[in-house]
């Protein structure tokens, strides 16, 4: 009787020890952070640092454009909800994290523009002067196999078109960590994007820190001519 | 001897004999909406041939049903019966005969959404999709929650859609 009791206690404790609340926040915004921000229409993607310390102290430094020489402030940081919110006064971009994703990044919008942003820790704390020399300290993340996913079967059926976006790290091999959907027009497209990234490399570097990346995907459906159709 | 016997016919499973061939179609139930239960039997040739193509003997089937509309039967009967031929002939891949049988049951009872529906699967077969489409939106319209018309749009889809994915890196 006492050891049935022992292992009822022993589940509880168990079960209570792996049961974490889904609104528990994982990511610590605070410290440096390498980043790409992707979506702007016009200006394309960008790879940027971010760096947040206590008391709302947030700063952007962006490492293509050597006009700007250093770190520019953003608006401070605040946390509600287990959401992260800043923005940058000089692009008007609104930024928005889940902090109970795995990784920092999230979504920006301003009125008329969105897009999405997502970062891996950096160790980078002092902005090189030459452009050579910032793209040396945070390097594009290259693709060296991109795989394609399929198209679901049961979304030709249905007719279904839609858009997926992933964000993930790159490790130093050139495999994917931690990919996350950040977009997901149906549940259909899930897997065959995750698949599809786990069949994709990067190319290798010898640091060992990780690198953000995203990738869009967009399914689309393509109407066949008459001639075109096939018939088993 | 009181037999319960499925009645209206056999289009309960008209479809269901249409797309039996098609291992990647599931056999339909016979839990539709206007599924009939009677007593008695009011065409014994008629009753048979819906048995013989629920068991997919196609020329069976065919035949008994031909025999049932040489006797009396109600339009409503009759109209099912000319639905069932057109799913057999569908089944048996003669799209034309099929269509022919649809159109003759649509003539008697143009309420009667199995015939659209197998009609559609005929016009399907010959690569009519406009027109498949067309009797899909009025199958639809009589039976909103049958499982058919998908069926048949998800297979005129799988021909007629190509699916592209376009990939956009950013770094």
């Amino acid at each position: 009787m006492l050891s049935k009791h022992a292992a009822v206690a022993v589940v509880i404790v168990l079960c209570a020890a792996a049961w974490q609340p889904a609104s528990a926040a994982r990511v610590d915004p605070l410290g440096t952070w390498s980043c790409v921000v992707w979506g702007h229409p016009d200006f394309g993607d960008e790879r940027v640092l971010m760096s947040f310390a206590p008391q709302g102290v947030a700063r952007l430094a962006r490492i293509e454009n050597v006009a700007v020489p250093s770190w520019s402030g953003l608006t401070p940081w605040i946390t509600e909800s287990r959401e992260l919110r800043f923005g940058d006064p000089r692009t008007g971009r609104q930024y928005t994290a889940d902090l109970r994703r795995e990784n920092l990044g999230g979504t920006w919008r301003t009125l008329t523009a969105t897009g999405g942003w997502w970062c891996a820790e950096s160790d980078v704390e002092v902005i090189p002067e030459s452009a050579e020399d910032r793209v040396r300290a945070l390097p594009p993340v290259l693709p060296l196999v991109s795989a394609t996913p399929r198209y679901p079967i049961q979304a030709i059926r249905e007719a279904k078109q839609g858009r997926v976006v992933t964000c993930f790290l790159v490790d130093a091999a050139g495999l994917v960590v931690k990919p996350e959907i950040i977009e997901l027009s149906d549940e259909v497209f899930r897997e065959p994007i995750l698949v599809a990234l786990s069949r994709s490399r990067f190319e290798p570097r010898k640091s060992d820190s990780l690198r953000p990346s995203c990738r869009s995907y967009t399914f689309s459906l393509d109407r066949l001519a008459q001639h075109e159709i096939e018939f088993d | 001897m009181v037999r319960l016997v499925a009645c209206g016919i056999v289009s309960y499973l008209a479809l269901g004999v249409a797309l039996g061939q098609r291992s990647s179609i599931p056999e339909l139930t016979q839990q539709q909406a206007d599924s009939r239960t009677v007593l008695g039997v009011a065409n014994e040739y008629l009753a048979a041939g819906a048995e013989a193509l629920r068991l997919k003997e196609y020329d069976e089937g065919i035949r008994l049903t031909k025999l049932g509309l040489e006797r009396p039967a109600s339009p409503r009967d009759k109209s099912a019966a000319l639905s069932n031929l057109c799913a057999a002939h569908a089944a048996i891949n003669q799209p034309d005969a099929a269509i022919g049988y649809c159109t003759e049951s649509l003539a008697i009872n143009d309420a009667n959404w199995r015939a659209y529906s197998n009609r559609a699967y005929a016009y399907y077969l010959k690569r009519m999709f406009d027109e498949a489409d067309a009797d899909l939106d009025v199958a639809l319209t009589l039976n909103p929650s049958a499982k058919q018309m998908p069926q048949i749009r998800g297979m005129m889809n799988e021909r007629r859609l190509r699916g592209r994915v376009t990939v956009e890196e950013h770094q």
